[in-house]
């Protein structure tokens, strides 16, 4: 079991959107303590609930819609259902939390949602330049999280 | 006054679809019509490129069966190469093909439609989701979500990738399989195969409170179509093509898929973008058929794996000919799945699964190229030409979802007869004019090519145009 959980959501193949896979790749090379587990997806899915049900604290990290591009902001979050009726086959953060204690009995003490703002999003293996320079922030602001630090507010 | 209600969209399928339903003056349902209303177009942006590209620009279609979409199309290029592929890749590819069935299955069954088993097809869709569903049963979301972790971490393993692997090339596969690696997935088979028989247990009594779905949902004579093996299994990744009437008797036996033009033709129709196969020799709308779950354990005489056997026979014995209810597709699904575990089982255990020679080589060969397959939802086809240069000229892709295109517009018809009785809509004669289509776990990613998800509005128009009523739902 990993105390520490990374999730990086996103698709590489549009633009901004794998800004959360770029994170993840700093933060494997840059090291972590504690050294969490990583996974990374196009979407969240119910499958996450388990490992995340295992775990003391765990980080989404996802790109927004938002201003200024390369924003980087970061909310505490707290088990919720999710709104979307329509899909079942990928989830919001806090749903998968509730998942999690719903069916495995638990959920981390802390967990956070880091997001950063996106401005394109069409089909591109690159970076916008303002994202792109957001990553070591992002990457600092993670270490921290999982170092114990608490963030509170955007 | 006639008057028109229009679903849209409809809820928990893959893809945007809406559904309208025709009211006659009597306010009766006179028509029904599920409208699927994407396009992409994979078979025209192909045209021009080489075809050892096609298995992963095809399995891009569709982030639930990509798998699918990838071995018909390998198994095209190989036609076009004139290889078989080493023993060894074989065994991988039919694997890679069942844990594909698994977890798709599984999605299907315990995300999409156990809200509605365990919550009641009346329920309010604020509980009646996967959240409700998973909280009043925890033990059965446990095990849906195990299942389809099995499926997907049994692809990921073979294929380096859960969605859109590139591991099945023309000619075999990639990389062979460790013996580590098939050691780690034989440890979970006792787990999975003792999930599937509890969600089996479960749903045989559960689905005695569906009488009426059972009874009206899509529950009519139609032709079945799939492919089986000489040896009377279901063939996933092989064999002929097969036609039974709803009496269980063979219309048509040992069908090439390659020569499908000959016995299939597709209609098309004004109000939607998803062609309608059908059954060539008795025309259209007669040739009606049905794929998928259902379709293919009404095909065969054998299950071929024991535990599976034994569902399968009782599975048959709901009636005395083909089981004819597409509400019955659930059932067939978990019986699939249980199948799918047991043989899977077989395979690892076949000391060929772990030669380490996956992959012959040739160049073009032919300018023609058919691949088939059992998708999750049905038979999947493939046909390629190239030029001389092995650049693509021409795509046709006969997808699983398409097949029950007429299938699903009838069972539409059939529920809203029986559930819309009046101008007031409500939340169960919505939902249950879903669940039919639900039933049937259409891909319309795949059918037309396209990708979506889908928020819900029903609309209850009069003919002249006013809105009567109209329930809508967010995304």
């Amino acid at each position: 079991m990993s105390r520490a959980l990374v999730l990086a959501c996103g698709n590489s193949l549009r633009g901004d959107d794998g800004v959360a896979l770029q994170i993840m790749n700093h933060l494997q090379k840059a090291g972590c303590d504690p050294a969490p587990e990583f996974h990374c997806r196009q979407q969240w899915t119910p499958e996450l609930a388990e490992p995340i049900s295992q775990a003391e604290i765990v980080v989404f990290v996802d790109a927004a819609l938002g201003t200024p591009p390369g924003a980087v902001t970061c909310r505490q979050l707290q088990p919720r259902p999710s709104t979307s009726l329509g899909i079942t086959h990928h989830s919001s953060s806090e749903s998968l939390l509730l998942l999690a204690e719903d069916l495995y009995g638990r959920r981390p003490a802390r967990a956070y949602l880091v997001t950063i703002a996106g401005e394109a999003f069409e089909l591109d293996e690159n970076l916008s330049d303002p994202v792109r320079r957001a990553i070591p922030e992002a990457g600092v602001l993670i270490k921290a999280l999982l170092m114990g630090i608490t963030v509170t507010e955007d | 006054m006639s008057k028109t209600i229009t679903i849209d969209p409809v809820t928990r399928i893959e893809g945007h679809a809406k559904i309208t339903l025709q009211l006659d003056d009597q306010g009766e349902v006179s028509e029904a019509y599920f409208h699927v209303t994407q396009f992409r177009g994979f078979e025209k942006f192909c045209v021009g490129r080489p075809f050892y590209e096609m298995p992963y620009l095809m399995e891009r279609i569709c982030g639930i069966c990509p798998v699918s979409h990838l071995l018909a199309s390998a198994k095209a290029c190989d036609v076009l190469l004139a290889m078989k592929v080493p023993p060894s890749a074989g065994k991988l590819r039919r694997m890679l093909n069942l844990a594909q069935v698994i977890q798709s299955h599984a999605l299907s069954f315990f995300y999409l439609s156990a809200p509605d088993f365990l919550m009641g097809m009346d329920a309010d869709p604020k509980e009646r989701n996967l959240f409700g569903a998973m909280r009043k049963n925890p033990e059965l979301g446990r095990g849906g979500i195990r299942l389809r972790q099995f499926g997907q971490q049994v692809i990921e393993t073979l294929a380096g990738k859960r969605i859109h692997p590139g591991w099945v090339v023309p000619g075999g596969v990639n990389e062979p399989l460790t013996i580590e690696k098939r050691d780690k997935l034989l440890a979970q088979i006792p787990e999975m195969i003792a999930i599937a028989q509890k969600a089996l247990a479960w749903f045989k009594i559960e689905f005695e409170n569906f009488r009426e779905e059972i009874r009206t949902f899509a529950n009519f004579p139609s032709l079945f179509m799939g492919l089986v093996t000489p040896d009377e299994r279901a063939g996933y990744y092989e064999g002929k093509l097969r036609f039974t009437d709803s009496h269980g008797n063979i219309v048509a036996d040992n069908l090439e898929a390659a020569n499908y033009a000959e016995f299939l033709d597709e209609a098309v129709e004004p109000f939607t973008f998803m062609k309608f196969p059908y059954y060539k020799p008795l025309g259209y709308p007669g040739g009606i058929y049905r794929v998928g779950p259902l379709a293919r354990i009404n095909l065969v005489e054998n299950c071929g794996t024991p535990l599976a056997q034994q569902e399968w026979i009782e599975f048959r014995a709901l009636e005395r000919g083909a089981v004819l209810s597409s509400f019955h597709y659930h059932y067939a699904r978990l019986i699939e799945i249980l199948f799918a575990i047991e043989h899977i089982e077989e395979y690892l255990l076949d000391p060929i699964i772990t030669k380490p020679h996956a992959r012959y080589s040739a160049s073009l060969n032919n300018l023609e190229g058919i691949g088939c397959c059992e998708a999750p939802r049905g038979t999947l086809i493939h046909h390629y030409r190239v030029d001389e240069q092995g650049l693509i000229t021409w795509a046709n892709l006969v997808i699983a979802t398409g097949h029950n295109n007429l299938a699903m517009n009838r069972g539409i018809l059939q529920v809203a007869r029986h559930f819309v009785r009046s101008e007031k809509l409500n939340e169960g004669m919505l939902n249950r004019v879903e669940a039919v289509i639900r039933a049937f776990d259409p891909c319309l990613s795949c059918s037309t090519h396209a990708y979506g998800q889908m928020p819900l509005q029903v609309r209850l128009v009069s003919a002249q145009g006013s809105v009567l009523d109209q329930i809508c739902r967010g995304s």
